[in-house]
């Protein structure tokens, strides 16, 4: 059916501004003219919500496009380059640095409904349009014998556009790598309506989108690479009286050779957060846990791998747990996955960090954010694919009860943390608006002019997402507020 | 989710909004479980994009009319509160704003006829009763009507049986083991009659004693979901009047939306007179299935005949029982406990059929395209039977499954335990 577009009821007592439901922008009339109704929004409570992604709320957008093909994104832009709005892209919105998020009036172009997905088993490869939902390429490959491995914890919601835009992780990412891995092509139309299909030969220029937020094209489809899933898979969960042990254990077992397939920490915020919503059985009063698959093709190995892992946990003082059947393993991963969302149980907002740091520093690096947590008195939880460095460091805040000003200084130490042990500020969920002030200090200046030179030469008008990623050229001091 | 909805002028309902709204982190784990948006991908017709709509109405910043017709698509089916981690309350928000919006709505005389109607007529078997026959003889008609005349109709069966009124007191059959209210249920005593027969029958023959209290009514979850909330009030105190919970060992439905609705009287009373009666009257309901499940799993349910050949039950899980109850396993293992019974999972088992209680009148499209879906998945296990615990649900598969040209029986799932104690399955 056409969804209806505009209010069939009349006027209403309530207060506030009220809309008439003709398009109150030129932009939206002109998109309207050229795609049709039913592909344009342009009432104001059609618009309104496509202003936030997981994260933050940002600016309505003056009209948002729901494409159905490349030739209707090739249309949006234009007429958006023609109208001088910028455009940004956004998949499900489930990002968590406030990518999808239009921090100006803008075009948002929301992908949800390309939707079309083939699989190629012979070659071991399937062709996604960006809205297709991520866990959707498993499912349609799993008949064939084929997975595909990037799976962040919001697989089930977010989109292949948005996990190429983030260049999305997920626990499978230590032994299987990240989205940018299995990505072999794809197609994106640039600022200038555009269309190109890259594939990774000469310059990667497809490595350059991948991450890129939706800052320098948007992208319409991709190949993706699969891969048959392992035969065996163990999980052990383990858990540790101190933080820091947590971390000791994870480089000892890695040191001794052991490669698993996920390794996943949560301190006691987080599994105490997680229990109250599921009550599965984790370890209310442990300091942290750690969650490990070891998986592969022969079994031996694949136990081996868990008994080295099991032996370094002791070693760290942890007590462990394996589980003895799928049912159990998968709820112990189900209680990962459930760690985001079960925080907003605490408070209501969050400002939520992606910082990786060398393995070899985690132990230092989750002890001084605990300490720099529990000297400033805000609720700061901790998790993350800690195999990989990758640490979630969360500060839950309510603003009515906490100063974003204290909640935004903690960010910054936790962000100086990592960077002063050698990591980065983002593994996996990209800098987006949350953590852009954040990145002078990250990047050398000589650095970040190149990055504005990429993004000029694709971009010269500051159309695509503009407020993104790079910090303006001329300001030099990070300033921002959640 | 931070708010600025001024909970003081709007009383007890205002409060359980606002909590909802705080405890939303727009996380968007519930998109994919929206029925709506699966069916038309737009964030304003998904539970992240209603609770930001509700939102923006209550702190006005957003006419009433402008956010109106996408909660109307809302089915109430609750898919989104089992799929969100954070636990939102979303029913208890949208049942709320409906109630408190409905004065404020501004409907065509049409619609607003058309909306007494169907409150009228669903709580009142008799009256639905005579409606149904009308209905059904006027079916050949139906081409000629306007769809939301239409509608209805494409629900009715070609066969509308007779009414069969139910003893007050059915008595316990051998050792008595257990005493419980049911509620009758209005719409279904007309159209499936035998729902509640055999429902007697099967708590008889396991030793359970059962009264129909008289002064019951309509347990008002119609009312109150579709925002007429007075006449909810009303048919609320009307039962917790008819049914004093000391007297039973459980208060019992066979109708998964109004075991729901009841299990609710505490929210809609919540601030209220009488708020404690709720309490207790609520902690005694169960769905039929979750008193026979509980007898089953303390091995004191009588055992049901071997079928006589292998049967595959298609099981659906009605929304008000999967969702709004929390009932999955206990239908289940009930069927399964007839010896021959495998019991096939639906694909897209946690999307909703479209029925959810007034929606096929409401919004007979999108209704129908979730029907068309839902018939589709359950025939793709190439069922011998299709078993559900509701009439909405059990109407609307129906419907669909005939016209995709298939004549699999459609059965409550007490139907189903009751043929098998027969012999008959
Ligand atoms: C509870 C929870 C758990 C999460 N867990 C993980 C995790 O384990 N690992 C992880 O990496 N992330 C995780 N995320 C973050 C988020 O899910 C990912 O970043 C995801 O990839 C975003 O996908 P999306 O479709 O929601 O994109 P959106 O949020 O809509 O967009 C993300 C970015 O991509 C851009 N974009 C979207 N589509 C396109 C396109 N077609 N072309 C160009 N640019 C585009 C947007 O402009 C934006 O900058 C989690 C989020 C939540 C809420
Ligand atoms: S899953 Fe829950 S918290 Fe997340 S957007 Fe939906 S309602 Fe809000
Ligand atoms: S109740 Fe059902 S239809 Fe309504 S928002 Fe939730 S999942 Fe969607």
């Amino acid at each position: 059916m056409t969804p209806e577009k505009v209010a069939s009821t009349p006027g209403s007592p309530a207060r506030g501004p009220r809309s008439n439901g003709v398009p109150d922008s030129p932009l939206a009339a002109e998109l309207t003219r050229t795609l049709g109704p039913k592909k344009v929004l342009s009432a104001r409570s059609e618009r309104l919500n496509y202003r936030y992604d997981a994260i933050q709320f940002g600016e309505t957008p003056l009209a948002v496009v729901l494409p159905e093909s490349t030739a209707d994104v090739v249309t949006a832009v234009r007429a958006a380059r023609a109208a001088g709005v910028p455009v940004v892209g956004r998949g499900a919105a489930s990002g968590l640095s406030g990518g999808a998020a239009p921090l100006r009036e803008s075009l948002v172009i929301s992908f949800t409904r390309m939707t079309r997905l083939e699989v190629f088993p012979e070659r071991r490869e399937a062709r996604a349009q960006s809205g297709v939902v991520t866990l959707s390429v498993t499912e349609k490959a799993r008949p064939h014998g084929l997975i595909y491995p990037p799976d962040p914890a919001s697989f089930r919601t977010s989109t292949i556009g948005g996990n190429l835009g983030e260049n999305a992780g997920g626990p499978m990412c230590f032994k299987y790598g990240v989205t940018g891995d299995y990505v072999k092509g794809l197609e994106f139309v640039d600022e200038g309506g555009e269309v190109h299909e890259l594939t990774r030969d000469a310059y990667d220029l497809a490595g350059l989108l991948i991450g890129s937020e939706g800052t320098l094209g948007l992208i319409t489809e991709a190949t993706l690479r699969l891969t048959p899933p392992p035969r065996y898979t163990r999980t052990l969960m383990a858990s540790f009286p101190e933080v820091g042990e947590a971390a000791e254990a994870v480089s000892a077992a890695i040191a001794a050779g052991a490669v698993p397939s996920k390794l996943e920490f949560m301190d006691r915020a987080c599994t105490n957060a997680v229990e109250d919503f599921l009550a599965i059985g984790l370890p209310r009063e442990a300091g942290a846990v750690l969650l490990v698959d070891t998986d592969g093709d022969d079994l031996e190995t694949v136990e081996e791998e868990r008994a080295l892992v099991e032996a370094a946990c002791l070693r760290a003082g942890g007590t462990v747990r394996r589980a003895a059947t799928d049912a159990e393993s998968a709820a112990l991963w189900q209680a990962r996955r459930s760690v985001s969302p079960a925080l907003g149980r605490i408070r209501p907002q969050r400002m939520n960090e992606d910082i990786v740091v060398p393995r070899s520093a985690l132990p230092d690096v989750v002890r001084e954010i605990r300490a720099l947590g529990d000297a400033s008195g805000l609720p700061l939880v901790q998790f993350g694919h800690i195999g990989d460095g990758n640490l979630h460091p969360n500060i839950l805040f309510d603003p009515r009860r906490e100063s974003p000003a204290a909640v935004h200084d903690l960010a910054h130490e936790i962000a100086l943390v990592a960077i002063r042990h050698g990591g980065v500020l983002s593994g996996e969920h990209g800098i987006g608006t949350m953590k852009r002030p954040f990145m002078r200090e990250a990047v050398d200046p000589v650095t970040l002019g190149a990055l504005w030179s990429v993004k000029h030469a694709l971009d010269p008008r500051e159309l695509l997402n503009p407020g993104k990623i790079l910090p303006d050229e001329h300001e030099d001091a990070p300033h921002a507020h959640p | 989710m931070n708010n600025e909805i001024p909970v003081q002028s709007l009383g007890p309902q205002g409060e359980v909004m606002a909590h909802a709204v705080d405890a939303c982190v727009h996380c968007g784990f519930c998109l994919p479980a929206c029925p709506t948006y699966a069916i038309l991908g737009d964030e304003m017709d998904s539970p992240r994009g209603r609770i930001v709509l509700m939102k923006e109405v209550l702190e006005g910043e957003l006419p009433l009319a402008d956010a109106a017709p996408h909660l109307d698509r809302c089915l109430g089916c609750q898919a989104c509160v089992s799929a969100c981690p954070s636990g939102v309350p979303y029913g208890e928000l949208i049942t709320s704003f409906r109630g408190w919006s409905e004065p404020l709505r501004e409907r065509s005389p049409f619609d607003r006829a058309k909306r007494a109607a169907i409150l009228k007529i669903l709580p009142a078997p008799r009256v639905f009763s005579v409606a149904a026959r009308v209905g059904q003889y006027a079916k050949p008609l139906a081409p000629l009507l306007p769809a939301a005349l239409r509608a209805p109709m494409d629900l009715l069966p070609e066969h509308v049986p007779a009414m069969q009124p139910n003893a007050r007191v059915t008595p316990a059959r051998g050792r008595k083991r257990g005493r419980v209210a049911f509620l009758a249920g209005c719409a279904q005593q007309a159209l499936a009659p035998n729902f509640n027969a055999a429902t007697l029958r099967v708590l008889a023959r396991n030793g359970i004693e059962v009264v129909i209290p008289e002064g019951q009514g309509c347990c008002g979850a119609a009312a109150l979901h579709t925002g007429a909330r007075d006449e909810a009030l009303r048919l609320v105190r009307q039962n917790l009047r008819a049914f004093d919970p000391d007297e039973y060992d459980a208060i019992l439905s066979n109708a998964a939306g109004c075991g729901a609705g009841l299990k609710e009287y505490p929210v809609v009373v919540h601030g209220l007179e009488g708020e404690e009666r709720a309490r207790a009257f609520a902690a005694k309901v169960q769905d039929i299935s979750e008193y026979l499940g509980k007898l089953l799993r303390e091995g004191d349910l009588e055992r049901p005949m071997p079928t006589s050949r292998p049967l595959t039950v298609a099981y659906h899980d009605a929304c008000h029982l999967a969702h709004a109850q929390k009932i999955r396993l206990a239908p289940r293992e009930l069927l399964r406990a007839i010896p021959g019974v495998t019991v096939a999972e639906v694909p897209e088992g946690d999307l909703c059929c479209g029925s959810a209680g007034t929606y096929n009148l409401e919004q007979p499209e999108l209704a129908n395209q979730l029907g068309v879906r839902k018939a589709g998945n359950i025939l793709s296990t190439t069922p011998d039977l299709i078993a559900s615990g509701n009439i909405g649900c059990h109407t609307q598969i129906q419907s669909h499954v005939r016209r995709q040209g298939s004549r699999v029986p459609v059965l409550h799932t007490v139907e189903v335990l009751d043929l098998a104690y027969r012999g008959e399955l």
